[in-house]
């Protein structure tokens, strides 16, 4: 179990490595970081903080100058920065899925490309440039050796449940309700995801009443 | 002369459409926290009794019924709560939807039934997300929200349909 702020700060730590960030974000302390950046090296399972933490070393070029972007589009870039992280991801399980995993699999990688397309229209709207996605040999490098079918779906079964908690926890930073809805939406989307790996996992799709495990 | 008549109809149509836009506007006002939480709980007490009842007629499976009950019922406990300590006492359970009645002769119609409901109380928590105030509430509505979507799934997963829905 992830400690409940642990992506929150997460979050805010990919995006203040991330030079796109505004204001909001770069005022994080260095010590929340490093404490999440511990915390997530703690796991020594399979899971999702290697793909994060990786995620984090952004290197993407400085902004263009010009006008300054909308409040926002910082924590929108650090999800931003998750999600391709997570596409990524699921390209690499395929090789290890058969069947009916396989093809939720990819349509749940689909999905999730959905929602890199979404969270990109949503920066340009707020007058930013978005987070650039990483090479795959890059991506690669940085997940955890995955050997079987059960590796690959305890691992995004972790990213799911991350993800889950990115979003959740950008609802209250974000100022504007048109980008709360979308976030909310995404949200939903990433809720129906881990419950589609829990069935494959041979669990119950919604086994706890809040997905966070607490209201 | 033809600018006349227009102006004059316009005027006309403006004041008759003025209650109108009036009632219009209070329809379209902002809902306070509070409503916002009163109808979500609405929602909520309706599934909780859809499957409270899918549960008595074992149409869904036992398992899965009584889970997505007490579910449902831990979200109502929830927002009864949040309702409380705001000052506001919950209103009355709403009464029997006749269409449940209906849909409980059949394990597919009930499950569709319950799909709906799920989608609207997703809809809801959406919207609410756009337009709660008190952002304190903001992570713990998608917390519910993000399990109605996963009920969804154990629905889909129940009738033997895509799990995704698409």
């Amino acid at each position: 179990m992830y400690p409940q702020h642990s992506l929150g700060a997460s979050s805010r730590a990919c995006a203040t490595s991330s030079s796109h960030s505004p204001r909001e974000i770069r005022t994080v302390p260095k010590a929340s970081v490093r404490s999440v950046a511990a915390s997530l090296t703690r796991r020594v399972a399979l899971g999702g903080a290697a793909v994060l933490l990786a995620s984090c070393a952004s290197d993407d070029p400085p902004p263009a100058t010009g006008p300054r972007p909308g409040p926002g589009v910082g924590l929108l870039n650090s999800i931003l920065v998750h999600e391709h992280a997570v596409v990524a991801a699921y390209g690499t399980m395929d090789e290890l899925l058969r069947g009916e995993s396989s093809r939720y699999a990819r349509q749940i990688e689909e999905q999730e490309r959905g929602h890199v397309r979404r969270l990109e229209e949503l920066i340009r709207g707020l007058g930013g440039s978005s987070a650039r996605s990483r090479t795959p040999d890059e991506y690669a490098r940085s997940f955890p050796r995955l050997q079987t079918a059960g590796d690959a779906l305890r691992f995004a079964n972790d990213l799911e449940e991350r993800l889950v908690r990115v979003y959740l926890q950008a609802l209250p930073a974000l100022p504007e309700a048109k980008l709360r809805r979308a976030a909310a939406a995404i949200a939903s989307d990433e809720g129906a995801h881990l419950a589609v790996i829990n069935v494959l996992r041979g669990r119950p799709a919604a086994p706890q009443p809040f997905v966070t495990g607490t209201l | 002369m033809r600018g006349a008549a227009i102006t004059r109809r316009n005027l006309l149509v403006g004041i008759g459409a003025a209650p109108l836009a009036v009632a219009s506007a209070a329809a379209a006002a902002p809902r306070s926290d509070l409503e916002l939480l009163e109808q979500l709980l609405r929602l909520e007490r309706r599934l909780e009794a859809t499957y409270e009842a899918a549960y008595d007629r074992s149409i869904l499976g036992d398992e899965l019924a009584r889970s997505l009950r007490d579910q449902e019922r831990a979200h109502v406990d929830g927002l009864e709560k949040t309702l409380s300590v705001r000052g506001r006492r919950p209103g009355p359970a709403p009464g029997a939807d006749p269409r449940l009645a209906i849909a409980l002769r059949e394990r597919r119609t009930f499950a569709r039934y319950a799909l709906e409901l799920e989608a609207r109380a997703i809809r809801a928590y959406v919207d609410a997300e756009a337009s709660v105030r008190d952002i304190r509430l903001m992570q713990p509505l998608g917390a519910i929200l993000t399990t109605e979507t996963q009920h969804e799934v154990a629905l889909r997963a129940a009738l033997g349909e895509p799990l995704l829905g698409v």
